[in-house]
């Protein structure tokens, strides 16, 4: 349902809930993840390994990472809207950031799904 | 009590300085605008905006000590000296203390901040259940002095696009009062990005009111009500479209 509410016709309201919903997921997952160590208590690199084995860990801890992404994504735009008002550069600076977070999410993308 | 005061006068001029002051003050100059009369009476170049003494119009917001508040209503003996006063910050200042209040006022203006009611006017007053009239208290006793808003670091980065606290508050006291009848009309029209929403909760405007109100506040709830709006819509949207499907 929250998903449809993310269209063009509430270009306000769908970044404000988008920010809200990636930082839900985000808190989720880490009170899970902070769970999940407190339980399994891995410490050495075999044991981490084993940590994100399970497929259904793998996803969340994507969805993690995609959450952050856009999270990351409208937090900074908003900094850089705020406080570089130069169009041109916030402009330059937005591209290098779409860039970053993509490499990011590719890189995300090959740790736990590949 | 010693003062430093910013001073411009854009017709005399290059560029703002502090002014320092020091004056002897009566047992009855209690209040910063006491002080202020007082200095006024030995240098009457001094511009600011005053009126009605006892924080009721809203004319004497000034920022004193980095904080903005109203002169009359802000304790002599709570200041640190030198007390620093300077214009409200996010305002083009028209000469010392003044500032030139348009754009706070165009976006007031812009929320429409007056009742909406298409109903044929009644014999006397529109009435209120005392339930429905205790949802406006917290939101009427703005007295539009404009200290929150500019203290609103979104307000200073997006001035001409960014409602503010002030009318942001205003907007909600008219969505919240029952005898209105434009709520759907009030939320459409903060819908584009920057006018509701870059309010961030920094909540300076909470910590300045000097009537302690609480502009956050019901700015979440204006977002709230955005939500449920978008919601409803999205329901008469589906209807529609099965109605046509039929």
């Amino acid at each position: 349902m929250v998903i449809e509410l993310l269209t063009k016709r509430y270009p306000g309201m769908r970044a404000w809930l988008m920010q809200r919903l990636t930082a839900l997921i985000m808190a989720v997952y880490s009170v899970m993840l902070f769970l999940r160590i407190c339980v399994l208590q891995p410490d050495t690199y075999a044991a981490f390994l084993e940590f994100f084995q399970p497929t259904w860990f793998r996803i969340a801890s994507w969805l993690f990472w995609i959450s952050l992404s856009i999270h990351a994504w409208l937090g900074i735009r908003d900094v850089f809207k705020d406080y570089v008002p130069n169009m041109q550069v916030r402009s330059g600076l937005l591209k290098i950031l779409v860039v970053l977070l993509w490499v990011y999410i590719a890189w995300a993308s090959w740790l736990f799904l590949m | 009590m010693k003062f430093s005061i910013y001073r411009f006068n854009p017709d005399v001029d290059k560029k703002p300085y502090m002014q320092d002051y020091d004056v002897v003050l009566e047992d009855s100059d209690q209040m910063l605008l006491d002080a202020l009369l007082r200095i006024k009476d030995l240098d009457d170049s001094l511009s600011l905006r005053k009126s009605c003494r006892e924080g009721v119009c809203g004319s004497d917001s000034m920022n004193i000590n980095g904080k903005n508040g109203l002169a009359c209503v802000t304790k002599l003996s709570d200041l640190e000296e030198p007390v620093v006063l300077r214009p409200m910050p996010g305002l083009p200042v028209i000469r010392d203390l003044v500032v030139d209040m348009t754009q706070f006022f165009e976006h007031y203006n812009s929320v429409k901040p007056y009742l909406i009611n298409n109903d044929a006017p009644p014999e006397a007053e529109r009435l209120q259940s005392p339930e429905d009239r205790a949802k406006l208290d917290g939101l009427y006793e703005c007295i539009l002095c404009g200290a929150c808003t500019t203290s609103c670091p979104s307000f200073w980065w997006n001035p001409e696009t960014f409602v503010g606290p002030a009318g942001l508050m205003q907007a909600y006291r008219f969505m919240a009062d029952s005898r209105d009848q434009a709520l759907d009309e009030r939320l459409e029209n903060l819908e584009a990005p920057d006018r509701l929403y870059r309010c961030h909760n920094i909540m300076n405007c909470v910590d300045v009111c000097p009537k302690k109100l609480n502009p956050s506040l019901a700015i979440a709830k204006i977002k709230d009500l955005k939500f449920e709006q978008a919601r409803e819509h999205k329901v008469i949207a589906k209807k529609k479209i099965e109605i046509k499907a039929i």
